[in-house]
This record gives C-alpha cells, sequence and structure tokens, in this order.
C-alpha cells in the first residue's frame, strides 16, 4: 500500500533533515532512503486494486452480517412456531423482529450496492445500469454486450453513469450503449445535459479514463473511455 | 411436502432446515452447491428442490442447477432464495421456467406459516414473487408503462401489485378481504387500462402477462 502523504515530494524540494516522523526512530549509521513517488503505473495500479478491494467488501457484506441476518430471521420463525400456542404476544413481538432484521437488511444492501453494485459484480455492466435505470426519474434504455470488462473499469463506468441518472428529471430520455474498442470500455450517453460531464470526469480520470462531449451547452452527447487492465 | 435444499452458507442452511422441521416438511436432503443437490436427487425424488441463487458452482450456480433440474424433472418444483430482490433475476428465472416457480428474499420466509405457503403454491403449479419485487415493479414500470400504471386507482394497483407477487383470484380476494368476483372486476378494468389482452380467466397466463408488460425490454431484444 502507498502511504501517499508521507513519501509525496513533489512541490518544493525538501531539506534531508525534514523527512519527518520515519527517520526519527532510525538507528545510528542506517541511511534514511525516501520512496521515490508513485509514478503514473503505480498509481493506476493502486486505483485498479481499490476497486477490487470494494469487490470485496461488498461480498463480505453478503456473506457476512446478511447471512448471519438472514439466519436469525429464520430461527426466530422456530421459536414462534414452538412457542405459538403458549403466548400469542409473543406471536406479535417475533413479527416486529422479523421486520425490524428485514429493514436493517435492506440497509445493508443499500451500503453494499454503494460501495460496489451486486448486479455489476454478478451480473455485469448492462444489468446494472438497467437496475440504476429502473431507481431513477428518467426514462433510459441501455444497450450492452455480455462480455465483462476489468471491475475498476466497469465501477468507474458505473457510478460514473448512475450518479449521472440520480440527478435527472421524469421528462429525460436517455440511451446508454455500452461498447468496447480495442480494449477499452466506451460507454454512450445520448440525451443527457452536457453539464454533468465533468462529474464523470472526476470518476474515470484516476483510471486514465476520457469524456468527449457532443452537443454545445444543452442536451447532447457524452462518450466516457475508460482503459481496462 | 419432500424438500430438498441447496445454500453454501452454513448458519442460513440449518436455520432453514430447522424452519422446514417445523413445518412438518420431509426433508430429503441439504447440500452446501449445486452440483451435490443433483447427486442427491438422481436417487431421492423430492417435490420441491430450494435453491440459494448465489452459492457454487460459481458465480451464480443456483440458475445453473435449476435450469439442469428442470430439463431432468420438469415436474419438480424451484424456490429460489437470494440476499437480493432483482428484477433481472426474477427474468432470468422465468426463463428457466414459468411454472412452479418462487422468487424470495431470504429473510422473508421466516415464517412456518409463509414458508408453506409458498412452497405449497409452487407445488401447485404457482409462481410467487417476493412481494417487495413486486411492489418495485408495479410502482416502477418501465419508461412510457408509468403513465398508464399511475392512471390506475388505488384498489387496482393493490390488485396488480398481487397479481405481481403471482397470486391467484382467490389468494387475492382473501388479501383484499374482497370477493374473488369483485376481484375478477377489478382485473378486467386494469387489463383494460393498460391495453392488455391476454387471457385473463387463466391465473398463470395472466401473471405472466402482467410480468412482462411491468418488465418489457424496448432495447436489447
Amino acid at each position: 500500500m502507498i502511504a501517499e502523504p508521507a513519501h509525496r515530494t513533489d512541490g518544493a524540494p525538501q531539506a534531508g533533515a525534514e523527512v519527518g516522523p520515519r527517520s526519527e526512530g532510525a538507528r545510528p549509521g542506517s541511511p534514511t532512503v525516501r520512496l521515490l513517488p508513485p509514478g503514473p503505473d503505480d498509481r493506476l495500479r493502486f486505483r485498479r486494486a481499490r476497486w477490487q478491494s470494494r469487490q470485496r467488501l461488498e461480498r463480505q457484506l453478503h456473506d457476512g452480517a446478511s447471512l448471519r441476518i438472514s439466519a436469525l430471521a429464520l430461527k426466530l420463525g422456530v421459536v414462534r412456531h414452538h412457542i405459538a400456542s403458549a403466548a400469542p404476544d409473543l406471536d406479535g413481538s417475533i413479527d416486529d423482529l422479523q421486520d425490524q432484521l428485514h429493514a436493517v437488511l435492506q440497509e445493508l444492501r443499500e451500503i453494499a450496492g454503494r460501495i460496489y453494485p451486486t448486479l455489476l459484480d454478478e451480473a455485469g455492466l448492462g444489468p446494472a445500469l438497467r437496475g440504476a435505470g429502473d431507481r431513477c426519474e428518467a426514462t433510459v434504455r441501455v444497450q450492452a454486450p455480455d462480455r465483462r470488462f476489468d471491475p475498476a473499469a466497469e465501477g468507474a463506468a458505473y457510478f460514473a453513469v448512475a450518479d449521472l441518472l440520480g440527478a435527472l428529471g421524469p421528462d429525460s430520455d436517455v440511451a446508454i450503449v455500452v461498447g468496447d474498442d480495442g480494449g477499452a470500455l466506451v460507454v454512450t450517453l445520448e440525451g443527457v445535459p452536457v453539464e454533468y460531464a465533468g462529474r464523470m470526469l472526476d470518476e474515470v480520470a484516476g483510471l486514465d479514463g476520457t469524456i468527449d462531449v457532443t452537443g454545445g451547452t444543452g442536451v447532447g452527447t457524452i462518450t466516457a473511455r475508460i482503459p481496462c487492465a | 411436502m419432500r424438500v430438498a435444499l441447496a445454500e453454501d452458507g452454513a448458519l442460513f442452511r440449518e436455520g432453514l432446515l430447522m424452519l422446514l422441521q417445523a413445518a412438518g416438511h420431509d426433508i430429503v436432503g441439504a447440500t452446501a452447491d449445486g452440483d451435490a443437490l443433483l447427486d442427491l436427487l438422481a436417487t431421492e425424488p423430492c417435490d420441491v428442490a430450494i435453491l440459494d441463487i448465489r452459492m457454487p458452482p460459481e458465480p451464480d450456480g443456483g440458475l445453473i442447477t435449476a435450469e439442469r433440474l428442470r430439463a431432468k424433472y420438469p415436474d419438480m418444483g424451484l424456490l429460489f432464495l437470494s440476499h437480493y430482490a432483482e428484477s433481472h433475476y426474477l427474468m432470468r428465472i422465468l426463463d428457466i421456467g414459468t411454472e412452479a416457480v418462487g422468487y424470495r428474499l431470504k429473510e422473508k420466509v421466516g415464517s412456518v406459516d409463509v414458508l408453506s405457503d409458498t412452497l405449497d403454491r409452487i407445488r401447485d403449479g404457482e409462481i410467487v414473487i417476493e412481494p417487495v419485487l413486486a411492489k418495485r415493479l408495479v410502482e416502477r414500470p418501465r419508461g412510457e408503462k408509468k403513465g398508464l400504471v399511475a392512471s390506475l386507482s388505488e384498489r387496482e394497483t393493490d390488485v396488480l401489485k398481487l397479481m405481481a407477487e403471482g397470486r391467484s383470484n382467490n389468494g387475492i380476494a382473501g388479501q383484499l378481504f374482497v370477493t374473488p368476483k369483485a376481484v375478477e372486476k377489478h382485473i378486467a378494468n386494469i387489463f383494460g387500462k393498460l391495453g392488455l389482452h391476454a387471457d385473463t380467466s387463466e391465473n398463470h397466463r395472466r401473471v405472466l402477462a402482467v410480468l412482462e408488460y411491468l418488465r418489457a425490454q424496448r432495447d436489447d431484444d
């Protein structure tokens, strides 16, 4: 892992004595070595690794807390069955507990989806973007191939588009086309306000992605191109 | 009822087994993946197989296993359990079969009554859909359907939700405390307003028509 702030040497050159906490505890005689700042390749690798770790976090939520809570909901049902005849009050409290477990699970799903959408992990960009389209106000049509891209590119593309869709009103009619251009993931959005292009660039620039805008200042076409590993 | 089960999470598998036992079902066997279930069912017949969607063989072993089961034992009911109620999976499930299939959230089958009702309906050939998902389909239909669905009365919307859960006329009548006759009238009105011409007398086909209507893909087809 690259601990960026400690090693950052871009900007004004620093004197050797000011290197920071690492040099203070060093044994006398052992030279202090300053790590080189991460190069463009390191940064890219770091950002790709971060997307992979988001994917792992989502799976951990699914296999850990979610599974445990679902199992609890079932065990409560068993308990109720065994004592149902004896205690009608308990019946209501168990119903209530099960409803609350369901609510907690819905919240966990919401969090998991913000880390890395399950559909994106399991089924790819097409189904995940259709899901995002269903949840937003606008009318959204998605055309996407079945093939998969790397998780970093899919993640960046998904969040760039989902963020934009979330900002649209019910009158928008958006056509999304996902494609492949010489190994790069290409997502074209037609019928969107081009002012959102800057926000999309924030999401994809970290992976050396680019954004192209066609259509002047109003509603137009935004194309995101993200190189894949 | 004879029930078999495949689920890779040991905790949930145990909980479900206890609940199935409490409900008085015969458990043919429980496995941690789809391939082991296929092996088991080669010698032990069952009425309904309960499948976790996300289990080995990865990534969605439940669906692959279900395809194989449906091909080999066309009469066996299939109940899919998942952490996620997604229309993407619903469509994949309906591709595997449109009779005797169910799709429910894992934590929502946590009572003997609900679990047995779900299993009974599947064994009887019905489609059973998680109410959370049915509700979302009705409240957020795709594209140009939004306006038409919004034109339904509150009561008609309730009936449409219950139809999207796969319920029969009698089932809907029971849930809403009205007569089956009144339900039929609501359904005729709904189909009229939505411009659906499917055969409304047969529950199974009607449910499919409603689901297809709410989910009609205008792209990729």
